[in-house]
Formats: C-alpha cells, structure tokens, sequence
C-alpha cells in the first residue's frame, strides 16, 4: 500500500505539486490523468524517490519512505531500498543500450540484489517469457520495435519483485499501432493483482483497467472517483473541459 | 641542394641504430603516460563531479592551469625550476609526470563531456532499479561513456606520441633528443630528421587510420559489435522520435 500525505514539491520558484493526499490500495489500480504540466509525472517520481518531496511523507507499506520520524533524510542505502521495491516504467522505456535484452532484465536482480547469475536467469527469462519476449534475449534494444522495448522495460522493473509498479505515460512515445501490445501487458498485470499506478493519456484503458481514477492539474487533484462515475459523470468543469477535449480528440482518431 | 641533403643513405644507415633505441622509449613513454592519463582522467572527471568543494576547486584550479600553459613550459617547469624550492624530480619521472599531468587535464575534459552527454533518463531507470549512485556510474553510465569518446580518446593517444618529443628539452633519450644529438655530431641534420619524421609517420599514421576505423566502428550500433546474435542485425526504428 502506498499512501502520500500533504506531498508538495517545489522547483525553484514553481509550485509543482499542492499538498497532494493519495491512497494506492494494494491491489489496486489508479488511473493518474490531466493536462501536461499538472504534475502528474512529478507525483509518480516522488513515490519512486526520484524526485524528493519539499513537504508531506509517504509511506510505502507502512514504512516511511525518505524521511525518517525526526525529519532526516535518509541515507543512499535506505533511498535505494525504497526504490528497489517500487518499479518504475518511463515514457522513453530508458533500456540500457549497451546490454542485451536479458542483460537489461537482469540488472535489478544483478546490480542491486547482488543475487548469482543461476539465482536469477531462470527467473529473468521466464518474465521476459510473460511480456512476450524470450526470443529477442540476446537482441540488443536497439533492434527491438519501441513497442517491444517497452515491454523489455516492463520486464526489467518486474525482475525486482516490486510490491507495486508506476508507469509514467508509457506508451505516449509509441507508435498507434504499438500501443495495443504494451497496454495488453499492463492490463494482464492489472489481472494477476498488480499494485499499479497509471498516468496516461489512454482513456479507454483507464475507463477499462482502472479501479479508481484521478484528475490532476496545476499540481491538484481536482476529482477522484471510480471510472464509470468519472468518465460518465464529471463534477468539476475543468475535468469536464479536459474530457470533451481528449475524447473529440479519441473520437477523430477512429 | 640534391636529395642527398635531405636523406643520406649512408647516414641514414648508421644513425638507424640509435634512433631505434629512442624509438623504444618514445613507444614506452607514450604507452606509460597514455595508460596513466587515461586513467588519471576518468578519477579526476568524477572528482570534479563531488560535493565536496575543496576538492571541486583544487581540481579546478589543476585542470584550467595545464589546459591553459604550453606542455614544454610545464616540463621546463617541473625539470628545472622545482629544484629551486627543494623538489628534485629525475629527468625521466618529471617527463612521465609533465606528460601524465599535461593529458590527465584535456582527458578528464573528455571524460567529463561524455558522461553529461548520457541521458537523464538512464540515471532514471538505473536509480529507480534501486541501483546505487557508484553502480549506476559504473555499470550504466561509464560503459555508454566511454564506447562514445573511444575515438577522441585513440587520437589523443596519437598526440601523446608526438608530444613525447617535447621531454627531448628535459634531456630525456626518446627519438627525438637522439636525432638532434646525432645530428649535431655529424652536422647533417636533415638526413637524421627525415629519419625520425618517418618513424613518427610510421607509428602515428596507422594511429590515425585506427581512429577513423573507430569512428565509424561507433556510430554503428551496439548489435554489430556483438557475436551472440545470429541474425544479421538490421536497424529498426525505435519509435522515439517524439523526443
């Protein structure tokens, strides 16, 4: 479970985020959506510790997760441990180049468990197997279609065990017709009980996969609700403007 | 003026031998310095990257003052005029040591631009895996570093073979004191000097073949250097052209 409480994160002089309080079940599946620059990419990178919050705490079961009671903030070890729990999938998939596919998905368990090859190959190839991928093993990222690597992304965060995972707008640097395979992916995790959070620009799925829905901008939630009630029924007019706005959008596309 | 003005074979012939001799430690100088900058620099590039502010400074302060003087005054420098404040340094070491420092200084420059220039985003990924500052620079940002400067770094290497002719001011035996001291026995200079040219040429040209080689070498992918796989490997677009 992870929750966040009164998380504000500032750069600079900007605001990013305004005392956000959030909840992620275990188990559950949050769809994260809003304009860009509403701070949604900000929020999943404060759970994952990427970026430090400037205010707020959050705890990642229980255990808070980079700020001890007495305000401190953790030390490299305890920040790494945090993240090494939470797997994170970017928009531009982020595979390291110079390693094969499996090298890639081996890294976490590699590099950060220090687990023995025999300890995690079997393991690696078999998740490499559920995305769809253990013939492109020994390819390098390079030679797989972005639709593939992301999905390798996917694998290589799942490596780690991760008690939940966040996607940030995975499949906005995608091809149309790469979407699908990587969304089949995210939907088939949602399916094995996954703690996820999802920030996209993929309605149809949120409507579909989703448990739960937020609309965020200027660094705010402005409306949360269960995705029929959202999509259906909006309450607030800025959610009902970015909604007109996407699905006209959606609907041309078809 | 004939040809035997610029190269006497007969003189040629008998400056040969020791010529060779200087030729082995021009090689092993440039082998010594190459392998310590190289080093040297990639320890001094992650220095310059602490927070820790003395040393941020002093390596500062280092690398601006040997980017920015002559290589020959520093050797002049370390050889002559470090005695006067009671630092006695033998000829040989302060010539590895002015080289060392000398190219240390440009290749930490080098280092230091290609590490900046691997994405964001890997540090994002590496990070959020859990991998630990020292990790992720060792085994995700060095390795892309590094591939991409193996070119600039090659033909550094090949300016370090020329420069060692500068320590022949600091009467270090490599070619080219050897050739100036024969010359000056035999007041034939030019036949010794085509000598020595040409066995500069001989070592520097195949270094400078090896960096375009290289050059091209790297702008192909990862896959092409890669014997694992079987197919042959063709290039996909990756799909983030969005970027």
């Amino acid at each position: 479970m992870i929750e966040l409480v009164g998380i504000s994160k500032q750069f600079g002089e900007d605001l990013v985020l305004k005392d956000i309080s959030l909840t992620i079940a275990t188990g559950e599946v949050l769809g994260i959506i809003g304009p860009s620059g509403s701070g949604k990419s900000t929020l999943l990178r404060c759970i994952n510790n990427l970026e430090i919050p400037t205010e707020g705490e959050i705890k990642i079961d229980g255990k808070l997760a980079y700020r001890s009671e007495d305000g401190k903030n953790f030390s490299e070890t305890d920040v790494s441990l945090t993240r090494s729990k939470v797997g994170m999938v970017f928009q531009h998939f982020n595979l390291f180049p110079h390693m094969t596919v499996l090298q890639n998905v081996c890294a976490g368990p590699r590099y950060v468990l220090k687990m023995s090859e025999e300890q995690y190959r079997d393991d690696a190839i078999a998740i490499l197997a559920s995305v769809g991928l253990a013939e492109k093993r020994d390819q390098y990222p390079e030679q797989l279609s972005g639709g593939q690597q992301q999905r390798v992304a996917i694998a290589r965060a799942l490596a780690m065990k991760p008690e939940a995972m966040l996607f940030d707008e995975v499949t906005s640097a995608l091809d149309p017709e790469l979407v699908g395979e990587v969304l089949a992916v995210l939907r088939q995790l949602a399916d094995e009980g996954m703690t996820m959070g999802v920030v996209t620009h993929e309605m149809g799925f949120v409507r579909q996969v989703a448990d739960r829905v937020i609309f965020m901008a200027d660094g705010r939630i402005v409306e949360e609700n269960s995705p029929g009630e959202f999509f259906d029924h909006p309450k607030h007019d800025r959610t009902k403007a970015f909604l007109s706005s996407v699905l006209s959008h959606e609907k041309s596309n078809d | 003026m004939n040809f035997l003005t610029i190269l006497n074979p007969g003189l040629a012939w008998q400056a040969l031998p020791t010529i060779l001799k200087g030729l082995v430690l021009t090689l092993s100088l440039t082998a010594i310095c190459g392998s310590l900058s190289l080093i040297l620099g990639i320890l001094i590039a992650l220095a310059r990257r602490s927070n820790h502010r003395v040393l941020k400074i002093c390596i500062g302060a280092y690398v601006q003052l040997f980017r920015s003087t002559p290589l020959m005054l520093q050797l002049v420098y370390i050889y002559f005029a470090l005695p006067f404040i009671g630092i006695r340094i033998p000829a040989l070491l302060s010539g590895i040591l002015g080289l060392t420092l000398h190219y240390s200084a440009y290749l930490c420059e080098v280092y230091r631009g290609a590490i900046e220039g691997v994405p964001r985003g890997q540090w994002d990924a590496a990070a959020a895996l859990g991998m630990r500052n020292r990790v992720i620079m060792a085994r995700v940002i060095l390795p892309q570093a590094i591939r991409m400067i193996i070119p600039a770094l090659t033909n550094y290497m090949v300016a370090l073979l020329k420069d060692t002719s500068l320590v022949s001011v600091i009467t270090i035996q490599e070619m080219m004191f050897r050739g100036q001291i024969f010359a000056a026995q035999t007041y034939d200079y030019f036949t010794v000097y085509t000598v020595v040219f040409f066995f500069y040429f001989a070592v520097g040209f195949p270094g400078i073949k090896l960096v375009d080689y290289l050059e091209k070498k790297m702008k192909r992918g990862y896959a092409e250097r890669s014997v694992i796989t079987d197919e042959p490997s063709v290039n996909i677009p990756v799909g983030n052209e969005n970027d």
